[in-house]
C-alpha cells in the first residue's frame, strides 16, 4: 500500500485557507452568541409571560434538534420567507448563531439566577434602579460564574462548525473532501484532516480545563 | 408561503423507517458510549498515572476533532486497517459511540471523584477490595449523581446521530435529504424533520429531570 | 404604652406605620402593625425568631409589598403606586445581616459605587467621602481590599460605611450582628453606637439586648407578626406591663433587673 503524502504538501495552501474560514466563523459566531444568548436570557425572564413563553419555544427548539438538521432548515426554509437567498456563509453563520445563542442563553440564565437575592437587596437598598443593579452587581458576578461554561460551548462550536460544509461553506471540512475527491486519496487526506482540526483543537481543550480550574464556582 | 403537504405524506412510511433508525442508531451508540465511558472513566480515575495520560489523549483528542471528521475516518480508515469494509450502520454506531464516549467517561471521572473519600474507606475497612468497593459503593452514587448530566448525553447521542448522514447511513437525515431532493419540497420536508427530532429529544430531556428528583436521594453520602 | 415623653417628640415623626399587615401564603408574617419613629430616636425592634421583625423593616424601604396598611417616610406614602421607592431608598440605608457586601468590587468601590451610581456624584468626591467613612469606621487601611479579605466584623463595618454613604436621614439595622463570630459583634456595635451618639436615626432590629437597654430610646417588641409592647428600654426591661414581653426576656436572661435597685414586689412573679 502506498502512501501519497504529497497530495497534502501540494495543497497545504487550499488546506490552510480552509483552517482560516473554519476559525472564522467559531470567532464570528461567538462574537454574535454572547449578546444573542444574554438577549434570550432576558426574553426567558421576563415579566410578561408572552415573551417568555416566545424565547422558551426558540431555545427549546434549537437545543433539542440537531445542528446538521438546523443549517439545512435554515439554508432552505429562510429563503421562503425573506425572500432573499443568503449566500451559503451567512446563512450557515445565521443557524450556528440560532444554535449557540440558545446554549448560552440556558448558561447567561442559570448564571442570573445563581446570584443570591440578597445581592439584589443590597443594590435596590442603596437605590439603584433594577437596570443598574443588574448591570453593575448582578451581571458581574454572573460572568464570571458563566466562563467556564462559554468555553466548554466555544470548543464545541469550533468542531461544530465542520458540519457547515454540507452546504459547500469553504471550511476546512469542504476544502479537504473536495481535496479527496479531486486525487482519491482518502487516507493521507482524511488523516491531515484529522491533525490539523487536532492541532488547533487540543490547545484549546486544554484552556477550557484550566479556565475551569481557575474560575470554579466558590461559592 | 404555499405548503404542500402531499410529497411528505406520501413518503411518510419512507420517513418513518428512517426515523427508527436514528432511534436505533442512538440507542446502540449511547450504549456503545456508555460502556467506553464507563471504563476509561473508572480507568483514568483508579488506573495510576500512565493510563490516565494515555486514556486523557483519547478523551482530549474527541473533544479536538469534529464527529464529522471521526465518522468519515471510522468508515474509510477501519477497512485499511482491519482488511475488511465496515457497513454504514456499523460504522456510524462505532463512530458515534467512540466519540460519545469520551463525553461519557469525562462526567464519569467527576460523578467518581465527587463521592466523598470516606465511603471508599468504609467499603475497605468492611474488607471488599477495590474493585467491589468501586462496582456496590462508589459507581451506584456516582451514576446516580451523573443522571442529569448522562441524560443530556442521550440528547446530544440522538441530535449527533444525524451527523451520520454524511457516510450514508439511512437515519432520518439522510432519508429526509434523499427525499427532498427527489420532490423539490424542501421547506416541509426538513420541517417534518425538526418536529421529529424535537418530539425525540425534548421528553427525553424532560423525562431525565423527572427520574432524577425521584432517585436524587440515593446519591447524597 | 408608657407617659414618657419620646425622643425627637416634638417634631412629626419621620417614619410612620400605620396597620401593617402583610402574608406569605398561609402565614400572617405581620398583622396590623402600627407604630411610629421620630427624628433622632434609636429605635430597637426586639421578639421570638419569626416574629415578623426583619419583615416589617424591609417594608419600610419597599424591598417587601405590602397587603395592608401604610408606610410613610418624611410625608410620602413608601407603597404609593406611581411613587419612587428608589428616592425613598437613596433617603434610607440599610445594613444586612449577611452583610451582602459585592464581591467582585473593591471595598472603597463597595462604597463609592452607591453615590456615583445614584446621587451622581462626582468620583473624587465619592472618594473622598468614602475615605473619610473608612476612617471613621476604622478600616481605612482596608480600602484597596476585597471582601473576601476581610473578617466578619470588618465586612459588616464597611457595609455600614457603605450605607452612610449615602448621607440618609434614617439608617435600617436587620439584625447587623447575628451573623458575626461573639469576637467581633463588639466592634460592630461600637460603630452603631457612636452613629447613635451622633443624633442618626435608627431602627435596629437585634437579639443583642445589652446594646438594645443601653442605646435604644425606645424598644418595639414583636410577637407572631404583632405588635405585643412598646416602650422606653426601662420600662421594657425592668417592668414590661405585657406576660409575653417577660416571658421572651426572661428567656434571654433578663428577669427585671436594674443594674440601680433590687426593689418591688414584682420581682417573685417575674421569675419562671
Amino acid at each position: 500500500m502506498t502512501f501519497h503524502w504529497h497530495v497534502v504538501w501540494d495543497n497545504l495552501d487550499r488546506f490552510a485557507a480552509g483552517a482560516v474560514v473554519t476559525v472564522e466563523l467559531t470567532v464570528l459566531t461567538m462574537a454574535l452568541s454572547i449578546p444573542g444568548g444574554l438577549l434570550l436570557a432576558f426574553l426567558r425572564l421576563s415579566p410578561f409571560a408572552a415573551v417568555r413563553a416566545a424565547a422558551t419555544a426558540f431555545v427549546e427548539l434549537f437545543r433539542s434538534t440537531p445542528l446538521i438538521l438546523q443549517i439545512y432548515w435554515v439554508y432552505y426554509v429562510l429563503p421562503t420567507f425573506s425572500e432573499i437567498q443568503f449566500p451559503a456563509f451567512e446563512t450557515a453563520v445565521i443557524g450556528l448563531v440560532c444554535n449557540i445563542s440558545s446554549y448560552n442563553s440556558e448558561t447567561f440564565r442559570a448564571g442570573i439566577v445563581s446570584i443570591r437575592a440578597g445581592q439584589w437587596n443590597a443594590g435596590l437598598a442603596l437605590g439603584m434602579s433594577r437596570a443598574q443593579v443588574m448591570a453593575r452587581i448582578v451581571l458581574p458576578q454572573a460572568a464570571m460564574r458563566v466562563l467556564p461554561a462559554l468555553a466548554t460551548t466555544w470548543v464545541s462550536l469550533f468542531k461544530d462548525t465542520s458540519l457547515v460544509s454540507v452546504i459547500n461553506v469553504e471550511d476546512l471540512s469542504y476544502q479537504s473532501l473536495k481535496i479527496r475527491t479531486e486525487t482519491f486519496t482518502i487516507l493521507e487526506v482524511l488523516t491531515a484532516m484529522a491533525a490539523i482540526y487536532w492541532l488547533m483543537g487540543y490547545p484549546q481543550a486544554k484552556l477550557v480545563d484550566w479556565i475551569h480550574r481557575r474560575y470554579k464556582a466558590a461559592e | 408561503m404555499d405548503i404542500d403537504l402531499t410529497p411528505l405524506l406520501l413518503r411518510l412510511p419512507f420517513l418513518a423507517k428512517a426515523l427508527l433508525m436514528t432511534i436505533e442508531l442512538s440507542l446502540f451508540s449511547m450504549v456503545v458510549g456508555l460502556v467506553v465511558g464507563i471504563v476509561v472513566g473508572v480507568a483514568r480515575t483508579y488506573g495510576g498515572r500512565i493510563a490516565d495520560a494515555i486514556l486523557g489523549f483519547y478523551v482530549d483528542t474527541m473533544r479536538s476533532v469534529p464527529l464529522l471528521v471521526v465518522l468519515i475516518w471510522t468508515v474509510f480508515a477501519f477497512p485499511l486497517v482491519f482488511g475488511h469494509a465496515i457497513g454504514t450502520l456499523t460504522a456510524g454506531v462505532l463512530g458515534l459511540g467512540v466519540h460519545l464516549g469520551a463525553y461519557v467517561a469525562e462526567t464519569i471521572r467527576a460523578g467518581l471523584t465527587s463521592v466523598r473519600k470516606g465511603q471508599m474507606q468504609a467499603a475497605r475497612a468492611l474488607g471488599m477490595s477495590r474493585f467491589e468497593a468501586i462496582r456496590k459503593i462508589i459507581l451506584p452514587q456516582a451514576l446516580v449523581r451523573m443522571l442529569p448530566s448522562l441524560g443530556s448525553l442521550l440528547t446530544f447521542a440522538i441530535k449527533d446521530s444525524a451527523v451520520a448522514s454524511v457516510i450514508a447511513v439511512p437515519e432520518l437525515m439522510r432519508q429526509s435529504q434523499v427525499v427532498a431532493g427527489q420532490t423539490y419540497h424542501f421547506k416541509e420536508i426538513y420541517t417534518a424533520a425538526m418536529i421529529a427530532y424535537f418530539l425525540l429529544c425534548y421528553p427525553v430531556a424532560r423525562g431525565v429531570d423527572r427520574i432524577y428528583r425521584r432517585v436524587a436521594h440515593l446519591g447524597s453520602s | 404604652m408608657s407617659g414618657v415623653s419620646r425622643v425627637g417628640a416634638e417634631q412629626a415623626p419621620i417614619l410612620t406605620f400605620d396597620k401593617i399587615s402583610k402574608r406569605y401564603g398561609s402565614l400572617q408574617a405581620l398583622s396590623e402593625v402600627s407604630f411610629q419613629i421620630n427624628r433622632g430616636e434609636v429605635v430597637c425592634l426586639i421578639g421570638p425568631s419569626g416574629s415578623g421583625k426583619s419583615t416589617l423593616l424591609r417594608c419600610a424601604n419597599a424591598l417587601e409589598m405590602l397587603d395592608g396598611g401604610r408606610v410613610t417616610f418624611e410625608g410620602t406614602d413608601v407603597h404609593a403606586p406611581g411613587g419612587d421607592a428608589r428616592r425613598v431608598r437613596q433617603r434610607m440605608g440599610m445594613v444586612f445581616q449577611n452583610f451582602e457586601l459585592f464581591p467582585h468590587l473593591t471595598v472603597l468601590r463597595n462604597i463609592t459605587i452607591g453615590p456615583t451610581t445614584v446621587l451622581r456624584l462626582d468620583p473624587a468626591a465619592a472618594e473622598a467621602r468614602a475615605r473619610q467613612l473608612l476612617l471613621k469606621v476604622g478600616l481605612a487601611d482596608k480600602a484597596a481590599q476585597h471582601p473576601a479579605a476581610l473578617s466578619g466584623g470588618q465586612q459588616q463595618r464597611v457595609a455600614i460605611a457603605r450605607a452612610l454613604a449615602m448621607e440618609p436621614a434614617l439608617m435600617l439595622f436587620d439584625e447587623p450582628t447575628s451573623a458575626l463570630d461573639p469576637e467581633t459583634i463588639g466592634e460592630v456595635l461600637s460603630v452603631m453606637k457612636a452613629l447613635a451618639d451622633e443624633g442618626m436615626t435608627m431602627v435596629v432590629v437585634t437579639h443583642e439586648m445589652d446594646f438594645a437597654k443601653r442605646v435604644a430610646d425606645w424598644i418595639v417588641v414583636f410577637d407572631q407578626g404583632r405588635l405585643i409592647e412598646e416602650g422606653p428600654p426601662k420600662q421594657i426591661f425592668e417592668a414590661a406591663t405585657v406576660a409575653r414581653t417577660r416571658e421572651f426576656l426572661s428567656h434571654l436572661g433578663w428577669h427585671g433587673e436594674s443594674i440601680a435597685e433590687v426593689s418591688g414586689a414584682d420581682k417573685g412573679g417575674l421569675r419562671q
